[in-house]
């Protein structure tokens, strides 16, 4: 075999990682990409061993993790890019030669990813330049009109229309993968929960578990089934964010304010539960910090069916307006083949009929033994966007109540103890806006060497990019709140 | 028509109308309370715990300014001298304050200046700017504007120009990449202008105070207004700083 396969949280040996010469490495990645595997990570998995690297890519179908080694001691840091076919890999190799001055050879579009001064040797970023009649340039950000996060967008228009459209991120750049390595537990955690603020249960999710893989430390029922009513509250609270949003930006006050207030109520539960809004506190190594007692249960379960029953008007009366519905079909559309070939990941993936949920295709934790169903709509536009989040509400509860309603019993804290040695875990979770991967490998004394974390965001930027084309300029926020990428969890 | 009317039945009162009164839920971490008792010889558990050394001992202290309201030193403290209630009123308008100790009984910021108060009193316009916040902070900025917290009936609005804006609200410890484009929008900002740190990231750095990839110096350089602790603070907790301050309340 050229390469190991691995399943979703299993601890490896790394020293089973086979690693090829260069040309080999090269050819083997190109052909798991062509059987249909997705990228997810490459990097080294040691930090201090730049010359050898892992690509990482998860092949859905058979619901494995395929790991290929790439050796480039005895020689230049020089690969051949395989971009040109397979653009999903394109945004991967810009950031290996970001960190660790890889050159990817015959790459179409190297450009820096967080740190502006690497690629491009302390010259200004050339955008694209459009020239002609009609033409005119939008430059946006890095602060924009809202209470949201920087990040530059440069329009290159044609009269109403979008021709390109380049983002520029990076300015969130917090060196959080750095800070990993030299943190200890209970920072890691707030590390984790502090990724991507929106996100705290889905990262923390990730990271507590490849931690637990690693110590293979294994959790208790109760607390795997407390883990995921978190994580699908989250995905509920972030879903009806994105769904006032939505009513927002095409100025739809009476659907806005109500998906508003449902959100606080979704919230407040996560609140009464471990007493913060966005969940933080409640995960820790080994299990949660929190029990669900007959009081907040009670609590929960109020806050939830208001917001079910609710939701289910609002959505009704949203979706059955015509003025709606004219914004938001057709518009912003990313085709199923356009979205694989660029790798588009989650929630935005399956609104382009791609079958890809981590939480059916890699299970972990209760998912497992719970299932949950996929949505799964083909348009690829806006109003598949929001209709996926207003269907994925309603299996998220239906998922939440009968959790509850069949809450094992048992403690919900389990001791972690120290990391394996020479170790490495892959991670991966379904967040609210698709998939986050978190690899974590040790040295001989258990000592984190590698901590790489890819949030959603980093796959999705590029096809918010692409589905602007030819969209006319004054759509762009709509468009823009369909994906609700993250800036933080990119820029990490 | 019927069922617009149908949905807005459906939204009731959803307004905190008392904002000044209001606690949060049982398990609400807010302003932290440290009691009589002695701590055993010797023990720093709670100091060991802490994510962002946010405790010194002898006497117990905790610097709400860098603290990230985790459950984590309460949960440690075998004599149970730390608590935090769900009192959401902990902003002030010095970092020294930002400190609890035994003696602390309320936080409450210092009422304004009366030029403060005589131009922004009525109607304050504020300029938020991410300097790396997580979207934590963000998404509690933005939940002041809905229906439930409904901040626009004190005349406090977030406006998306600095040119239109009577101060800025920073969130985030303050990237390296983002330290240029904050002091252009601060500076954009006409006079008498207020800076409001809102989070334990942009007070202190927070979890990411050791980070090299963050540039400080704008904290340093300018006079802040108003401290707002939280990870990310509590809405309520931003309107009872705000309306205390403004002596609105």
């Amino acid at each position: 075999m050229k390469w190991i396969d691995v399943q979703n949280n299993q601890s490896f040996d790394i020293e089973s990682i086979v690693y090829l010469r260069k040309d080999d490495f090269s050819n083997t990645v190109s052909e798991l990409l062509q059987t249909g595997s997705r990228m997810i990570a490459l990097t080294p998995i040691d930090k201090n061993i730049p010359q050898k690297i892992i690509a990482v890519l998860s092949d859905s179908a058979s619901s494995t993790i395929h790991i290929v080694g790439g050796d480039f001691s005895d020689g230049k840091f020089e690969f051949e890019s395989w971009a040109n076919k397979f653009p999903q890999t394109n945004y991967f190799e810009c950031e290996l030669s970001e960190n660790y001055s890889y050159l990817p050879v015959n790459h179409p579009w190297l450009r820096p990813v967080r740190k502006q001064s690497v690629i491009l040797k302390n010259k200004p970023y050339q955008f694209f330049k459009l020239e002609g009649e009609e033409v005119h340039e939008v430059a946006v950000g890095p602060i924009h009109a809202g209470v949201i996060e920087p990040g530059h967008f440069r329009f290159q228009c044609h009269g109403e229309l979008i021709y390109n459209l380049e983002i520029i991120l990076g300015y969130q750049h917090r060196a959080v993968e750095k800070l990993f390595l030299n943190a200890n537990q209970n920072q890691r955690i707030i590390l984790a929960e502090s990724i991507a603020g929106d996100t705290t249960i889905g990262h923390t999710f990730a990271h507590c578990s490849a931690l637990e893989s690693l110590a293979q430390t294994q959790i208790s029922l109760r607390a795997d089934v407390i883990r995921t009513i978190a994580a699908e509250i989250e995905r509920v609270a972030m879903h009806l964010s994105g769904l006032g949003g939505l009513s927002n930006d095409i100025g739809f006050a009476l659907p806005s304010a109500s998906y508003g207030r449902l959100r606080t109520l979704a919230i407040n539960s996560l609140a009464a539960i471990c007493g913060s809004r966005f969940g933080r506190g409640l995960f820790a190594y080994g299990g949660v910090q929190f029990d669900f007692t007959d009081e907040i249960i009670k609590m929960v379960i109020n806050n939830l069916k208001t917001v079910q029953n609710d939701v289910q008007k609002i959505n009704e009366y949203l979706f059955s307006s015509v003025g709606a519905l004219s914004r938001f079909e057709e518009t912003g559309i990313i085709n199923n083949e356009l979205a694989n070939s660029i790798g588009l990941v989650g929630l935005a993936a399956r609104s382009s009929g791609i079958e890809d949920d981590i939480r059916i295709n890699f299970p972990y934790s209760a998912y497992r033994y719970n299932p949950i169903s996929m949505i799964n709509l083909s348009t690829g536009d806006v109003f598949a966007r929001a209709r996926a989040r207003a269907m994925e509400i309603d299996e998220a509860f239906r998922f939440v109540f009968e959790q509850i309603e069949n809450l094992p019993q048992g403690k919900i804290k389990t001791e972690m103890g120290n990391l394996n040695a020479n170790s490495g875990v892959i991670s991966i979770v379904e967040g609210w806006r698709g998939e986050i991967v978190h690899i974590a490998s040790t040295d001989n004394s258990g000592n984190l060497t590698q901590y790489k974390i890819k949030d959603p965001s980093f796959n999705n930027w590029y096809g918010l990019s692409l589905t602007m084309r030819n969209t006319a300029i004054s759509d762009f926020p709509l468009c823009n709140k369909s994906f609700d990428l993250s800036y933080s969890g990119h820029d990490l | 028509m019927n069922d617009a009317i149908k949905i807005r039945i459906l939204q009731g009162d959803p307004i905190i109308h008392d904002v000044k009164t209001a606690v949060g839920l049982p398990l609400f971490r807010g302003l932290p309370t440290i009691n009589d008792k002695p701590c055993l010889d010797g023990c720093n558990k709670c100091t060991e715990v802490c994510p962002t050394n946010a405790i010194k001992l002898n006497p117990v202290k905790i610097d709400m300014g860098m603290c990230v309201f985790c459950p984590e030193c309460e949960a440690a403290c075998p004599e149970k001298i730390i608590h935090f209630t769900n009192n959401f009123h902990t902003v002030t308008d010095s970092k020294e304050k930002l400190v609890v100790t035994k003696e602390t009984q309320n936080v409450t910021p210092e009422i304004a200046s009366k030029k403060i108060r005589k131009y922004f009193g009525k109607s304050l316009k504020l300029r938020q700017i991410s300097a790396g916040g997580c979207n934590g902070c963000e998404l509690e900025l933005n939940a002041l504007s809905n229906v439930n917290f409904d901040l626009g009936r004190y005349g406090i609005e977030f406006v998306a120009s600095p040119r239109h804006a009577d101060g800025v609200v920073v969130t985030g410890p303050i990237t390296q990449n983002m330290a240029k484009a904050l002091e252009i929008a601060y500076e954009a900002v006409p006079n008498p202008k207020i800076i409001i740190l809102f989070g334990a990231c942009a007070i202190s750095g927070g979890i990411f105070q050791n980070s090299d990839k963050i540039e400080r110096k704008f904290i340093e350089e300018n006079k802040i207004d108003l401290f707002i602790p939280g990870c990310p603070p509590h809405p309520l907790t931003f309107m009872n700083g705000l309306l205390d301050w403004l002596d609105k309340n």
